[in-house]
């Protein structure tokens, strides 16, 4: 059900380290925003979209993913075309297609173990400190993708609890006893957490 | 945190996931579809408290930048946050704890329905709807050069359907908590 955006290959931004290419995309993305000319950010476009659509996915794969950012983009775009100058306009829709073309090709090749690696690592200051420990975002990480079908679950029992009493079924206002069904397991859960010592201590 | 405390805050993230997934609502007179999922700042804050409920988002978010599609629609990728609206995803972890802020304060157990209600209500707008906006409006301006006034303006339009999901998650909220509350154990 929740499949990561992570596509298999093995490209030169596939072997670079999950940190080196948060950090290109921060230093690339603050970079154009210090530049007004039109130039640099269509050549920005030009490698960013020629990076991303390279990578080994399917064209209608590659466009399918950005729809909704493009859509965004494009309706700002037309917005702004109002109220700015359409040099203003094209400056800022360039320079936010380069930095969605960078950010959707740094997640395509990106594992999701890679990413929770460098969490730990970056967490590791915090942790020194008490304020978190990085082992236990990789626990909520893991409870969250366990228990989702769960959710699902629920949900499907009260639709057919609805149906069973003829009541007509309204998804909003299953809203208070799906999170009441779902959060009642906590002290459950919580508990073989701790019996397991998966926590330590 | 205790450990109850990560488990709440991490089924609540998949609460949150999963809201994404119910069929978004159109109403006739309003101009944008109520979506679920944006509901869920303020359910969150509401349920189980400022910090837990930051706490949620924080994973949510976390979730986005890894990518895993777990945003309305199935989007997700750090191209969300980069994005024109990644103002609004940010903002949804200080909208979740200052709505736990301001529930936590104004109810408590024994008080007469109403206030509990207003209560829930006004803490919903305050964090769901002022504090997400203003993040959202900051990074929208920063990153596509849009004048603050417009886009103050062009943003009036998904309030009337924010003020609906005030309602709703005030609804949630109260029911949550005469059936299994979770706000007063604050972590």
């Amino acid at each position: 059900m929740l499949t990561s955006l992570y596509v298999e290959g093995d490209t030169f931004l596939h072997r670079q380290r999950p940190g080196a290419k948060l950090a290109l995309i921060l230093v690339f993305g603050l970079a154009l925003y210090f530049t007004e000319l039109l130039a640099v950010q269509a050549a920005a476009v030009a490698v960013t979209g020629a990076i991303y659509f390279a990578l080994p996915m399917p064209f209608r794969e590659a466009v399918q993913r950005l729809k909704p950012v493009l859509f965004t983009i494009a309706v700002l775009a037309i917005f702004n075309g109002f109220v700015l100058s359409w040099q203003e306009a094209l400056v800022s829709t360039l320079r936010l297609l380069a930095v969605v073309f960078l950010a959707a090709a740094v997640t395509a090749t990106t594992r999701i173990a890679d990413f929770m690696e460098t969490i730990t690592w970056a967490l590791r200051p915090a942790e020194r400190l008490g304020i978190v420990r990085a082992a236990d975002v990789g626990l909520a990480l893991g409870l969250v993708l366990r228990f989702l079908p769960d959710i699902f679950g629920h949900y499907e029992a009260l639709k057919q609890a609805h149906a069973a009493r003829g009541i007509a079924f309204r998804p909003l206002r299953a809203i208070g006893p799906l999170i009441i069904l779902t959060l009642k397991d906590a002290d459950a859960i919580a508990d073989a957490i701790d019996a397991r010592g998966i926590r330590g201590r | 945190m205790t450990t109850k405390d990560i488990v709440l805050v991490a089924l609540f993230a998949a609460i949150i996931v999963a809201l994404g997934f119910l069929p978004p609502i159109t109403l006739a007179f309003i101009p944008v579809p109520i979506t679920a999922q944006s509901m869920g700042v303020m359910l969150a804050g509401t349920i189980i408290g400022a910090k837990r409920g930051a706490a949620s988002y924080v994973l949510v978010v976390l979730m986005v930048a890894i990518g895993l599609p777990v945003l309305a629609g199935g989007a997700g990728g750090l191209q969300k946050i980069m994005g024109p609206t990644g103002g609004y995803i940010i903002g949804w972890i200080f909208g979740a704890f200052v709505t736990g802020l301001i529930a936590e304060r104004l109810v408590h157990d024994g008080q007469p329905e109403v206030r509990q209600y207003i209560g829930f209500f006004l803490a919903s707008i305050a964090g769901g709807i002022i504090v997400v906006y203003a993040f959202g409006i900051a990074w929208l301006c920063f990153s596509t050069g849009t004048p603050f006034m417009k886009a103050l303006i062009g943003n009036l339009a998904f309030v009337p359907g924010d003020l609906i999901k005030a309602v709703i998650a005030t609804l949630a909220a109260r029911a949550v908590l005469a059936g299994y509350p979770m706000l007063p154990s604050r972590a």
